[in-house]
């Protein structure tokens, strides 16, 4: 897509009376001569100012060029500026730049440019911003005059010329930033009846970038903004019926089909590569001696921890052995050379080497009924009664029941689970008789049951959350927001405090006379459930039916598993990425896009869109030209840069009639080239004999300045009164313009106009530019007035 | 300089010889410059339009002014057109599958989505 100029070899041959021509549009730049055909140089209205990374200096880059050549530049602090806001320019420093290359492309020479300049600018420019332009062409670039006019005007005007549209008419051009309605009357534009729309081609492609890296958010990279241009121009269309078209898409009919487009990406599937057999089996190998090794290592220090715990062992018991032969009162002496304090220690020393010895082994644990034997010398001093203990034993006492009641919960929890478990396998083995019987009944039986429980279950966990924290969207701390609707449970507590904080002085207060008012608090309280076993229970019954299930039916999938499935299907699963990941499917976006011309709306632009801002130009008009509405409907010429979708003309047609009387003439038509004619007319504008009565000299500049600006206002019929002008007689024209010119003395002084006429030249006349050129010296009768 | 830049041409020459005043002396550098442009709301502003009011055009008055029609409701995630709208997000969905897709979007492309049609909440 980079434009990149052609440096113009020619600007010494042209007279300074020929005037430069300046399409200053808001994507493309275009300048030219006037009365050529085509602008001689077009590129993107944009300035870039990145740093070198070699040298660091700050370069200057206008246009865009070769992407990969911005390898050489640190863009990381900077990007692409423009010197439009909407459609005004207000950053004159990228204006500067912007016209620097424009004058440097064209082959400017000479101290300064010495040719009128006819610039185009938006309707209603604000007058700081045009006389800014004014200041920089005359100042800096020393301009001799100047001409402002509005691009769709001069479009207009050129295709008026041509026969397209009539002298009384409409423009609707559709720019990059902004769409116009210009009515023409006689030629002229009316400005009162102007509008605008804040919307236009940058902005359709904008949505539709946003919308494709939304749809497609890991392709985020690949959506440029380049892309999304062309993506733009090769598939948008401006929809006839847009609700029409909608549900043909919502439908998903095949004509739907057929209109869905596609952009692949280039996709370059994984490598796959098969590991050779012998590979394989090499590698088996490796891990099979590694797990070997490791299982050796393991085998190794079981056996010499046994070895370790036997040897242990073999020395307690040696110890216990000799403890037993020792005399009563030689134990004490007899355990201080040892580590044991106690035969008590002793033995439970032994007791845990045993017990470690035997896990080690891997043989059962012995169980602890063991302790059941000495359960009456453990608490022995339970059955006393306190007054027979002392002040210690009390305490031990205490310590015993304690230890006690402990013991026997743990032990009574023990039966509860044994019974459950004796419980589930009677209700398993009874449902496994059920199912011998009539399996497929039991299925069924069972399959609705479940079906029942669970969704009892969700409806229970629905009232209490009300679904506020079921999407994790926000919200995830649980409290209640503003907005937020609350659940049963909590509207419950809400009614309990306001009549709890509103019955205060009613009466007499009786609270606290039934035990029951004191429930109140239980169930204020935030955490506050009232059934929660039979909630429990059901819950434990369908995790029971649940297991049941997946016993007996392979297609059954829990219902939990369920929503993790249709939770994930948003998400995109870590597979294997195919060439469909890779493909961009652009079918509503076709049209969706261009229909924020019509409907600005959608972009949240609060403004009518063209077609009814065409009716609203048409009420804005004087009452003077109210009869002239017909004709002016039956040549409506629509150009600009977005008028460029397939089908613009014929929904515009359509949206235009439903505002128009029964009947009236209507007709719209394209420009014969929408992106160009602006320029074509502007350069053929500049060529008319008339122009240089059209300009702002320097002279006006100094003498009126600003207030000169305010009221400067082109003719736009002038191309009329200077009849057809055809680009071959081109040359003749701006010769006129300069006898012309030199007689009435605006264009500066006389002498400079002598001076630099056609250059002398000694070679052959520059007719390399076969089409383009039409400035031929030969036939120039300035030549034969030179010495 | 790499050659291949420099047979390009992409980059802009600081001096002229076709100006009269150069870049360098009009912006000189390593002097602070600050803002020397306006936004194109404070140049309307400074145009002082009400002080005209003779009727003739200006930028502002020949702006088109709201559509007089009701503005359709269109899906933010599909395009089609919406009869509901989902009161937490306030994004407008086309059908339930929509609206399960729209309560699984986290927050941020939800804000993406109502940036689309300038409706996005800004914190300033």
């Amino acid at each position: 897509m980079a434009t990149t100029p052609q440096r113009q070899t020619d600007y010494r041959f042209f007279s300074p009376a020929i005037p430069i021509v300046i399409d200053n549009g808001g994507f493309n730049f275009r300048a030219g001569w006037a009365g050529e055909s085509d602008p001689r140089i077009t590129f993107r209205n944009l300035v870039h100012r990145p740093r070198h990374k070699a040298t660091g200096e700050m370069v200057t880059i206008v246009g865009d060029h070769d992407p990969a050549l911005l390898k050489y530049f640190d863009c990381t602090r900077s990007s692409y500026r423009s010197a439009f806001d909407s459609n005004v320019v207000y950053q004159f420093e990228i204006m500067e730049y912007v016209l620097d290359y424009a004058f440097e492309r064209l082959g400017a020479e000479g101290s300064q440019v010495d040719h009128p300049i006819l610039m185009t600018e938006c309707v209603c420019n604000p007058l700081s911003s045009r006389s800014k332009m004014a200041e920089l062409l005359f100042e800096t670039y020393g301009v001799p005059s100047l001409a402002f006019g509005v691009d769709a005007a001069f479009g207009y005007k050129f295709n008026q010329q041509k026969g397209i549209c009539s002298e009384d008419g409409l423009a609707i051009c559709s720019g990059f930033t902004t769409s116009h309605i210009i009515p023409f009357v006689q030629g002229e534009p009316v400005l009162e009846a102007c509008s605008r729309t804040n919307v236009g081609g940058y902005h359709v492609t904008y949505y539709l970038k946003q919308l494709l890296s939304l749809k497609y958010p890991y392709h985020i990279s690949s959506i440029t903004w380049e892309k999304a241009e062309e993506l733009k121009l090769e598939h948008c269309y401006v929809a006839f019926d847009y609700a029409a078209e909608l549900k043909l898409f919502q439908k998903g009919t095949k004509e739907a089909e057929e209109k869905t487009t596609f952009w692949q990406l280039p996709f370059i599937p994984p490598s796959q590569e098969e590991e050779p057999s012998e590979e394989l089996a090499r590698k088996a190998a490796l891990k099979e001696k590694q797990g070997q090794r490791l299982r050796d290592i393991a085998a190794l220090k079981k056996f010499t921890r046994i070895s370790e715990l036997e040897s242990e062992l073999h020395d307690l018991e040696d110890l216990v052995q000799q403890l037993e032969e020792v005399e009563e009162e030689e134990i004490y002496p007899f355990l201080s050379t040892t580590v044991y304090n106690s035969r008590q220690e002793l033995e439970s020393a032994v007791h845990r080497v045993t017990q470690s010895l035997r896990k080690a082994r891997g043989e059962p644990l012995e169980s602890e009924d063991k302790s059941d034997t000495s359960l009456s010398e453990k608490y022995s001093l339970i059955n006393v009664p306190d007054s027979e203990l002392a002040p210690e034993q009390l305490k031990e006492k205490k310590k015993q029941i304690f230890l006690k009641t402990t013991s026997e919960g743990r032990l009574r929890a023990k039966q509860k689970k044994f019974e459950e478990e004796l419980l589930r396998e009677k209700q398993n083995q009874q449902d496994e008789e059920k199912r011998l019987e009539n399996p497929e009944l039991y299925l069924e039986e069972t399959r609705a049951k479940y079906r029942d429980l669970s969704e009892r279950l969700e409806q229970r966990k629905r009232l209490k959350t009300n679904g506020s924290r079921s999407n994790g969207n926000n919200n995830s701390s649980g409290g209640i927001g503003r907005g937020e609707r609350l659940n049963s449970a909590q509207k419950e507590r809400m009614r309990l405090l306001t009549t709890a904080a509103f019955d205060r002085g009613k009466g007499e207060d009786t609270f606290g006379a039934k035990d029951e008012d004191w429930q109140l608090y239980k169930m204020m309280s935030k955490d506050y459930d009232d059934d929660d076993d039979s909630f429990e229970e059901d819950e434990a019954e369908l995790g029971r039916l649940t297991t049941r299930l997946q016993e007996i039916d392979e297609t059954f999938v829990a219902k939990s598993d369920m929503e993790l499935l249709q939770g994930t299907l948003e998400i995109p699963w870590p597979r294997p990425l195919t060439v469909e990941d890779y493909k961009m499917t652009l079918g509503i976006e076709r049209f969706r896009c261009p229909e924020i011309l019509f409907q600005p709306n959608m972009i949240g632009v609060d403004q009518a869109g063209l077609d009814e801002m065409t009716g609203g130009s048409l009420r804005r008009l004087p009452t003077q030209y109210t009869e002239a509405k017909n004709s002016m409907c039956n040549s409506i010429l629509v150009l600009g840069g977005s008028s460029l979708f397939p089908g613009l003309e014929s929904r515009l047609e359509a949206g235009i009639r439903k505002i128009r009387p029964y009947l009236s003439p209507l007709k719209v038509v394209r420009s014969m080239d929408p992106v160009l004619d602006s320029w074509r007319g502007a350069a053929s504008y500049a060529a008319a004999m008339e122009f240089p009565t059209q300009i702002f000299s320097i002279q006006d500049y100094y003498e009126k300045g600003e207030s000169g600006l305010r009221q400067y206002q082109i003719k736009y019929s002038l191309l009329r009164l200077a009849g057809r002008i055809r680009a071959g007689r081109m040359h003749i024209t701006a010769v006129k313009c300069g006898v012309w010119i030199s007689a009435v003395g605006r264009w500066g002084s006389a002498s400079q106009h002598k001076t630099s006429g056609f250059p002398r030249k000694s070679t052959a006349p520059q007719e390399q530019r076969s089409s383009g050129m039409m400035i031929s010296v030969e036939t120039s009768p300035l030549r034969q007035t030179k010495p | 300089m790499e050659p291949e830049v420099v047979s390009s041409e992409m980059l802009l020459s600081p001096v002229f010889s076709f100006k009269k005043v150069q870049m360098g002396d009009k912006y000189p550098k390593g002097q602070a410059r600050g803002r020397h442009w306006k936004h194109l709301k404070q140049i309307l502003q400074a145009e002082n339009f009400q002080a005209y009011t003779n009727g003739r055009p200006n930028y502002l008055n020949i702006e088109a002014p709201p559509s007089a029609y009701p503005s359709k409701k269109f899906c933010d995630i599909t395009g089609f057109e919406a009869p509901y709208v989902d009161p937490r997000t306030t994004l407008r969905y086309a059908n339930p599958e929509i609206f399960k897709r729209i309560r699984m979007l986290p927050n941020e492309y939800v804000q993406r989505y109502l940036s689309l049609r300038n409706a996005a909440v800004v914190l300033r």
